[in-house]
């Protein structure tokens, strides 16, 4: 778990569309791959990286953006439906969705609703917020490692 | 069932925990090593708390 590297990504990146549209063939099956981990790692947090064999990279995500999901509806925070209404609550609806397949788990759980008008309620919005947003960079960063950009 | 359980935290756990949780993750994405993510989630935990509890103590004459 010490080292962790991104594996099939020696290839240069490709930087453009320009670039994609001149590449070799193996490296548009490439970056159709690094999109397919991108989104993998969105829908279950930490597949992206467990796809490149990152385990520890995987584990943290999977265990970090399922704990804040698990504390945010224990809290009773709000998980905020496509039907919210104003700006604010699309904003929400859109961080929450970050979180993926947890998105749906949240919803399911949460069977007594939301109760924001205590504090605990109030954070447990946030930390719904803050798991969908995490999961979200570490998708970025699946897919990144993927391209062979960083890892 | 989770909902049923529910937790009830104060807003010095919630924040700690919330910032334990983020430095965790923050410093198994941003660093390789298990030694260079151990100290990396040690500060990045130590200037969450450090800057929540700064804040929340220049909001104090506010509050009332």
């Amino acid at each position: 778990m010490s080292e962790e590297t991104a594996v099939g990504t020696t290839d240069a990146p490709i930087t453009s569309q320009a670039d994609f549209a001149t590449t070799p063939a193996h490296q548009q099956g490439n970056e159709a791959l690094a999109i397919a981990i991108g989104v993998a790692g969105w829908l279950v947090p930490g597949l992206g990286h467990a796809l490149q064999k990152m385990w520890g990279r995987a584990l943290g995500c999977f265990l970090t953006v399922g704990a804040l999901v698990f504390l945010g509806v224990g809290m009773r925070g709000n998980v905020f439906s496509s039907d919210g209404g104003d700006a604010f609550g699309m904003l929400g609806y859109v961080a929450d969705l970050g979180t993926g397949s947890f998105y749906f788990a949240a919803r399911a759980l949460e069977t007594q609703g939301s109760d924001v008008a205590h504090a605990e309620g109030d954070y447990g919005t946030r930390f719904l917020a803050a798991a969908g947003v995490l999961n979200l960079l570490a998708a970025l960063h699946a897919y990144e490692a993927a391209r062979g950009r960083k890892a | 069932m989770i909902a049923t359980i529910g937790f009830t935290l104060t807003h010095f756990q919630a924040m700690t925990l919330f910032a334990l949780l983020i430095s965790v993750a923050f410093g198994f994405l941003s660093r390789r090593r298990t030694s260079d993510r151990v100290k990396y989630i040690i500060w990045s935990l130590f200037l969450f708390l450090l800057i929540g509890v700064g804040i929340g103590w220049a909001m104090y004459p506010f509050s009332r």
